[in-house]
């Protein structure tokens, strides 16, 4: 472990004030759909669309994150492979980031998911716009109704 | 008179220029910003205090 970043990085346990708040890595989805380079993607599609998914994570044996499909990449030509049909090296995010944060990037920059990783690449889960926006507005009814009871105490 | 900016756009945040949106990767983002105002918004990376490390 090389120091403090690595260790949140990697989704170990943190301690403190802020360590109760839900973070990406608790907010994003641990069963995503997966695929490797070498797969058609009409074959992918058929059984992620199948789950409810509209997205999949490429991803090498060691479950290391090479390429994102969403909705776009999904329809592409089938007889694509995966490799040629993939963004390949998508930006992808700690699991220690907070999720307020996230939530408020992503609906900024009309982003629909986003792969969590940990700090050497390994697939955590994907987090979707629609589960990091209600997961922020959760927290922040929270803090807005403690707040209102401690002005009345 | 403008800057030219074919090609790149500028960080919202700090003004560098990036090829690409850091967070959405799209080459047209109304809110552009850089890999290392990022990592910095996300907390990801730490501000280095010193570019001489000393």
């Amino acid at each position: 472990m090389e120091g403090k970043l690595d260790w949140l990085g990697a989704g170990l346990p943190t301690e403190g004030t802020n360590s109760e708040r839900p973070r990406a890595g608790d907010v994003a989805r641990k069963d995503v759909p997966t695929c490797f380079l070498n797969e058609r993607l009409g074959d992918v599609r058929g059984w992620v669309r199948a789950g409810g998914w509209n997205a999949c994570v490429a991803v090498n044996e060691e479950r290391v994150v090479l390429g994102l499909l969403r909705a776009k990449e999904l329809d592409a030509d089938p007889d694509l492979r995966i490799e040629e049909a993939m963004r390949p090296g998508p930006s992808t995010f700690r699991p220690f980031v907070a999720i307020e944060e996230m939530a408020q990037l992503m609906i900024d920059h009309d982003v629909e998911s986003s792969p969590i990783t940990t700090s050497d690449g390994r697939l955590v889960g994907l987090l979707t716009v629609q589960d990091a926006a209600r997961v922020a507005l959760e927290l922040r009814e929270a803090g807005d109704s403690s707040g209102q009871k401690e002005e009345q105490t | 008179m403008t800057e030219e900016t074919s090609g790149w756009q500028a960080c919202s945040r700090c003004g560098a220029k990036t090829d690409v949106c850091a967070f959405c990767e799209g080459p047209d983002c109304l809110f552009t910003i850089c890999y290392e105002c990022l990592n910095l918004a996300l907390r990801q990376a730490l501000a280095q205090p010193h570019a001489h490390g000393g």
